[in-house]
């Protein structure tokens, strides 16, 4: 029978037992890395290094998980957090305006090759929308849990998400074959 | 209702569009910087805990002389009369009882919390 992500974490605080920790970091090292990857816009050493922090750090704060969330969400988090604080150190933690959002949406700047590619189109949503469809979207959080993991109210993520979403089809309408 | 079906289509191809990112020693490597776990903690909380018992025991023999009270209260026990003896045995029980579901409600709040 395998074993549940709460049993695993038992086994961490009880035993310190690592290979069990090593099991956790392979169930969820892809979803971390791919969320990490894409709040990046996809710089992979970048997001591989943060993806290494953020499990050194789960295990680290492992007695900070009550199991009132799911694992997966506690460690989004701590993704999140770690992207952050890199991000506010390279003071690249900005906003992106519509103004150039709209710029970015240009047909002309886009690469055709890429017309179809829904992550690229993701990637050109602003941090807060692109996260919010991350999490909400993609990974399948509700958007309780994406409030929590993100920090912010839970109406700002439904809004966010609404207009991540919006942008989104957008942008594969104007990408699509005419 | 249409609107419905296209988040949750656009909801379906993002989920389908993030590939699995294959783990290429990336565990390997997150396991090597792992501080060395303490397991002397636990062994060493044990062992104070088995010395208390032992110290705490050997006084308590040694100041109730040779553990004489023991058979004094035994000796009291037989004497009492069988109603008596049946009524400690259950005000014993009810009283463990009740200790054993405040401690058991006290975890389970603490547990959901």
């Amino acid at each position: 029978m395998e074993l549940t992500d709460a049993d695993l974490v038992a086994r961490v605080l009880l035993d310190a037992d690592q290979h069990a920790f090593g099991e956790l970091v392979r169930r969820h090292q892809s979803t971390v890395r791919g969320l990490l990857r894409q709040l990046t816009r996809t710089d992979l050493a970048l997001a591989d290094d943060l993806a290494q922090e953020t499990f050194l750090r789960a295990y680290k704060n492992i007695r900070g998980f009550r199991g009132e969330a799911r694992f997966s969400t506690w460690l989004y988090r701590i993704a999140y957090n770690c992207f952050r604080e890199d991000a506010r150190r390279r003071k690249e933690f900005v906003g992106v305006d519509e103004e150039q959002l709209q710029a970015e949406h240009d047909p002309q700047i886009v690469d055709s090759a890429l017309r179809h590619d829904l992550m690229h189109a993701l990637s050109l949503l602003p941090l807060h929308e692109r996260s919010a469809v991350l999490l909400c979207c993609q990974n399948g959080l509700s958007h309780d849990e994406a409030s929590r993991v993100l920090g912010i109210p839970l109406g700002t993520v439904k809004t966010n998400v609404l207009r991540g979403r919006e942008k989104l089809k957008r942008t594969l309408v104007e990408w699509g074959p005419n | 209702m249409d609107e419905i079906s296209e988040e949750d289509q656009l909801d379906r191809q993002l989920r389908e569009a993030a590939p699995y990112i294959d783990d290429n020693g990336f565990t390997a490597c997150v396991l090597q910087q792992l501080p060395a776990p303490r397991r002397t903690r636990r062994s060493f909380r044990g062992a104070i805990l088995l010395a208390t018992t032992l110290i705490a025991s050997a006084l308590a023999y040694i100041a109730s002389d040779g553990g004489r009270f023991l058979i004094v209260a035994m000796e009291r026990l037989v004497a009492l009369p069988t109603v008596w003896l049946f009524a400690f045995a259950l005000g014993s029980g009810l009283l463990v009882m009740t200790a054993g579901a405040i401690a058991a409600i006290a975890k389970a709040s603490e547990l959901h919390r």
